[in-house]
């Protein structure tokens, strides 16, 4: 639970040390603390790789996630298999987790694909959505479903701290405190929406919200792995086995522009950025993981030689990609195609008859 | 004191009907405003409704248990000092001792208001056929096909411009092959289809081929007849001002007289006839209209006699056949005079004299149908009438919306020498003149 | 046969489908206990349960989007919106997720839900109960909108739309809600997307929907004292649109006048009659007239009727057709 002094939740000191009481009951086996690393590492190496292509013209627009691996990878790492995420469009890194096809997830991106998942059921990971805050309510929704199915599983539901100030955020928290969804609300405080900070945002603490809503809310330093893993595990527990939502708020800081589109230096100083460079979460948790034993230098270099292969695999499967056939997209739109629609793809695909002159 | 019916109010809760409950007073008692006077059970809802008025309760319109109908009376009270505000209901509208509007009630507002289908403000409608098919007995030119439009299942293609032609043309569309793409009717086939059709249903009615559209252009010569009325016309144009002016005259009378003289005489006696002779007439009162300008001397010549011309459509074009001395004649020797004039200008054996001194010309645009003109003045005459199509019409006589057989007369007149008010006074005699069954009876006859 | 008002007719197509399908929830504002403001849920709570039938907090953007988390779940919600301009809070979901989320995934996830709007005026209520919002859910790829005028239809029409794999704006012609109609209530009727000959005539179509199939078949009586037989074409359906059903009536009469009571500029009639000047142009007789509320927002209760096409103005329209 959040720490007297601040009320955030830590478990790993920015030197990468151990408060020993916080981390008790910890349930990661080394291979988890691993597995964890080498999902940090893998989105911090495709997540700059896809900068890059959208500089050199692969990709319209990105949103790095730089400096929220932490956030992200712990709070995926706690979900269960059948617990379904609902992100907003900047969760690359928990979608690394979910397994979700990082070449159909770039396509969102290039402006080939709309929803960046084919499957999202399937997937346990739903589409990336641009209206701020509007995955929240399908969050709830599908976790009221699966509650009256009487299923043991959770929603987890990202956004942002500007998500906070929408209706459909209040309106969401406010459903599930009284539906007792299976929902985690997992806000990632990066401190910024856009160009306005989060002083700006909201007059009071984000995670305090959640007492208004009857159900408990936590602040955790969203750049220590372990200490977000930890909360979120326990937030998935209330939820599946009570009904109990909670409202996370992650500390956390976007290094990057909000998108390759955006100029960040408009803003915000040199001074804050480097600040929270010297956070770097995965810096953190790689001086935990050598001082436990459970990683040393060679495993930092497989892990980072396996992101190469990645990003690479990343790259070659986007680059080029073409969109899909025009025709394909008639067929999308419902499940049969209806006689106005027919005659749009015929007209699109050049096969109105020729003549007719008026 | 008066008394007043409260009716069951809507009470705005979806139902029909309501259920009394429980009355809270008794027939004699005295109520005040919004005193409860009974529960009722809406059956989704139980509402207790307040007294609408002060006053003595003359009647309770149902006991407990009965089901009253949302409009029908459900109390009447003896209202004291009634007009005092104590006594305004409400709603206006649902005033005691008038009837409620009949609404349906919904749950939300005063409920539906179903509309009254009587007949308020509505114009009688006519099926399309009917409308457009031409008024028996109105102008002698007949129309090929009938313009019946009446819909039938297979109904033919054609644009809507292409329609109007066909309309305009008196084609029959049921029966034109369409040549476009889809068997659609084209602007050529309706041509083509007027071309055919028209000396068939027309008889003698010369046959209007109109050119075809194949190829760039075809170059007609404008010669002869043509070219005389080219530049009579351009003439005429140029140099007079023209201003016509429009009178609608009942044609009750000229139908009448016209109908009389034809089953006496046993020739066809036609409208034309009796206006030109009451044009004659008023001539007399009105010389200026039967004159030519001589601009080189500057001098008005008013004619002494006047010789009306007729303007006729042959196949060559148009041709002024004219009738003499219109002002000695009766009206069934000039319907006489004016069918042989005619039908010589058509065969082109009318004389150069039959075919030139008028002092005065008339034309009847209303044979194809139009409803007035603006006629080009036969230089060098000062005036030409132009007689429209008769036709039924609605007239107001005496205040009232009539039926009656109208026509339209329109005057052109050369403007340098006839003001308007003087050709105004003239048509108002005109139509005085036609419209007076003694005066118009009073005209020389055979 | 039993005489059915179109608001049982509603209540009971929830309760056949309720027991037909045990995926089918309802939810929206009011919809439990007290069975919705005008009673379409009437009793569903009792007889199906809290889970199956429930009340949520007042908040449509929320009622919206928590059916499409629903849909994800392997749920069929239907939805109530209270009231049309109480639908508009959830504009954001029905735009940006629901219509589109089939798209977004190539068609790979279905949204089988239904959102149940009460519409249209003539019932002397609020601007905000009044309005005829069809045309912005209409314009919204992605959605099916449909819209019954008649008792039995409204049955057949919701039971189908609930069974429909794709998400469904359904209107509830309020003035109608209490109209009857004699029939079984049964789901055989005519098919989603498919127009109704309401009357036939030959010289001119009414095309109308929702309440303004019962004022034009008023209208098609009484021009029928006059000697002249109007064809009555109830969309029910206005996506999808029944382009042939359009198509053949126009063509049959050559002449048509659209009754809608939203307003006249870029109303959904102005969609229906660009679609008879591009099916059945070469058969035109007549410019084809719309009769619509007035372009302003919605008048009060009491001088509603001036608002709405009434059977005078259709006439008028009628006769300018008839006589072009």
């Amino acid at each position: 639970m959040p720490s007297k002094r601040d009320d955030t939740f830590r478990i790993l000191a920015p030197d990468g040390t151990v408060d020993e009481k916080a981390k008790e009951g910890l349930d990661l086996k080394e291979e988890d603390l691993r597995q964890m690393f080498r999902f940090m590492v893998l989105a911090r190496k495709v997540d700059l790789e896809c900068t890059a292509l959208q500089r050199q013209g692969e990709l319209a627009v990105y949103p790095p996630l730089i400096g929220q691996e932490a956030a992200q990878i712990g709070s995926a790492y706690a979900l269960g298999d059948e617990d379904f995420i609902f992100p907003s469009y900047r969760e690359m890194g928990a979608a690394i987790v979910r397994g979700v096809d990082l070449v159909d997830y770039m396509h969102f991106h290039r402006g080939t694909w709309h929803g960046g998942v084919r499957d999202p059921v399937g997937a346990r990971f739903a589409m990336i959505s641009v209206p701020v805050g509007s995955q929240m309510l399908h969050a709830v929704g599908w976790a009221m479903g699966t509650k009256f199915d009487g299923k043991e599983a959770c929603a987890i539901t990202y956004f942002g701290d500007g998500a906070t100030s929408q209706g459909d955020f209040h309106e969401a928290c406010n459903f599930a405190g009284v539906f007792k969804a299976p929902v985690v609300f997992f806000c990632q405080n990066n401190h910024w929406a856009i160009s306005v900070p989060i002083e700006k945002q909201t007059a009071a603490p984000i995670w305090k919200k959640a007492e208004a809503y009857g159900f408990p809310g936590v602040r955790v330093d969203g750049n220590d792995v372990l200490a977000v893993y930890k909360v979120t595990r326990e937030a998935t527990e209330r939820a599946r086995a009570e009904g109990i939502p909670t409202l996370i708020e992650a500390v956390t800081y976007r290094l990057g522009p909000h998108s390759t589109a955006d100029d960040a230096t408009r803003y915000r100083t040199k001074e804050e950025v480097d600040r929270w460079h010297e956070l770097d979460p995965l810096e953190r948790y790689r001086q935990f993981l050598e001082a436990e034993g459970v990683a040393d230098q060679s495993f930092v270099l497989e892990v980072e030689a396996e992101a190469e292969d990645v990003a690479a695999t990343v790259r070659a499967g986007i680059q080029g990609a073409p969109p899909p056939p025009v025709e394909d997209l008639f067929k999308w739109v419902y499940s049969d195609v209806p006689p106005h629609l027919a005659r749009q793809r015929d007209e699109a695909l050049g096969l109105l008859e020729e003549g007719e002159d008026g | 004191m008066a008394e007043r019916v409260f009716n069951m109010p809507d009470l705005g809760e979806g139902l029909e009907d309501a259920e009394i409950v429980e009355w809270k007073v008794s027939e004699g008692d005295t109520v005040k405003l919004n005193q409860p006077l009974v529960d009722v059970n809406t059956a989704k809802a139980l509402v207790e409704i307040p007294s609408p008025f002060a006053g003595k309760i003359v009647k309770l319109h149902g006991a407990d248990g009965d089901v009253v109908k949302v409009g029908d009376p459900l109390i009447t009270i003896d209202v004291e000092g009634a007009g005092s505000p104590a006594a305004t209901p409400v709603e206006p509208e649902q005033a005691a001792g008038e009837e409620a509007p009949r609404r349906e009630a919904v749950l939300v507002g005063y409920g539906v208001n179903p509309e009254d289908a009587a007949k308020r403000n509505r114009p009688r409608l006519r099926p399309p056929g009917e409308r457009k098919a031409p008024a028996a007995g109105a102008g002698t030119a007949p129309s090929p096909g009938a313009l019946s439009s009446a819909p039938s299942p297979g109904r033919v293609a054609a644009a809507p411009p292409v329609r109007r032609l066909a309309k305009e043309m008196g084609v029959d569309l049921t029966g034109v092959h369409g040549t476009g793409p889809s068997g659609r009717v084209t602007r050529e086939d309706v041509i083509k289809a007027a071309g055919t059709e028209r000396p068939a249903a027309a008889g003698a009615e010369p046959s209007m081929v109109m050119p075809s559209f194949a190829g760039p252009e075809e170059r007609i010569p404008v010669r002869g007849v043509r070219r005389m009325i080219a530049q009579k016309m351009a003439r005429s144009w140029a140099e007079i001002p023209h201003v016509t002016t429009f009178h609608l005259i009942d044609a009750t009378q000229i139908e009448a007289l016209r109908r009389e003289l034809t089953t006496q005489s046993g020739i066809k006696v036609t409208a034309l006839s009796v206006v030109v002779r009451a044009l004659a007439e008023i001539c007399r009162e009105h010389p200026k209209l039967n004159s030519s300008y001589d601009t080189e001397a500057g001098e008005l010549v008013l004619k002494k006699a006047c010789h009306v011309g007729i303007a006729t459509d042959t196949e060559q074009g148009l041709v002024v056949p004219v009738v003499r001395d219109v002002g000695d004649k009766g009206i069934v020797t000039l319907a006489r005079e004016i069918a042989d004039l005619v039908g010589a200008s058509r065969e082109r054996t009318a004389t150069p004299e039959q075919l030139t001194g008028g002092t005065i010309t008339v034309t009847n645009v209303g044979t194809f149908g139009s409803e007035f003109g603006t006629p080009i003045i036969n230089f060098p005459e000062v005036a030409i009438l132009a007689i429209g199509t008769i036709k039924p019409r609605a007239l107001v006589v005496e205040g009232e919306i009539e039926v009656r057989s109208a026509v339209t007369l329109s005057l052109s007149f050369d403007h340098r020498v006839i003001d308007g008010a003087e050709a105004d006074r003239a048509m108002s005699a005109v139509r005085n003149l036609l419209e007076s069954p003694f005066r118009l009876g009073a005209l020389p006859r055979e | 046969m039993a005489e059915v008002t179109m608001a049982q007719a509603l209540n009971e197509a929830l309760r056949f489908s309720l027991s037909d399908d045990d995926r089918v929830l309802i939810l929206g504002e009011d919809v439990g206990k007290l069975g919705g403001v005008f009673r379409i849920t009437d009793k569903l709570q009792a007889e199906f349960g809290e889970q199956r039938v429930f009340d949520t907090p007042l908040a449509e953007s929320a009622i919206a989007g928590v059916s499409l988390g629903l849909t994800q779940a392997g749920w069929r919600p239907v939805a109530e919106m209270q009231f049309e301009a109480f639908s508009y809070p959830a504009l954001d979901q029905v735009i940006s997720h629901i219509a589109k989320y089939r798209f977004r995934s190539a068609g790979t996830t279905e949204v089988p839900m239904v959102i149940r709007i009460p519409c249209g005026g003539g019932i002397g209520a609020a601007e905000h109960h009044s309005e005829s919002p069809e045309t912005y859910y209409a314009h919204t790829s992605g959605l099916k909108v449909v819209i019954p005028s008649t008792a039995l239809d409204a049955f057949n029409l919701l039971v189908r739309a609930i069974r429909d794999p794709d998400p469904i704006i359904f209107f509830e012609p309020k003035s109608r809600y209490w109209s009857k109609e004699s029939g079984d209530l049964v789901p055989d009727g005519l098919p989603i997307g498919a127009a109704r000959v309401a009357r036939e005539g030959q010289h001119c179509t009414l095309v109308a929907w929702g309440a303004m199939v019962a004022r034009c078949l008023e209208v098609a009586t009484a021009a029928a004292e006059d000697g002249v037989e109007l064809e009555v074409l109830d969309l029910r359906s206005l996506v999808p649109l029944d382009l042939d059903a359009l198509a053949a009536s126009v063509q049959k009469t050559g002449r048509a006048v659209v009754v809608h009571e939203a307003p006249l500029t870029v109303g959904f009639g102005a969609e229906v009659v660009a679609r008879i000047v591009e099916d059945s142009f070469d058969y035109l007789e007549a410019p084809v007239l719309r009769v619509t509320g007035y372009d302003m927002p919605y008048p009060p209760a009491k001088v509603e009727e001036h608002y709405l096409p009434s059977v005078d103005r259709i006439f008028h329209a009628v006769d300018r057709v008839l006589s072009h």
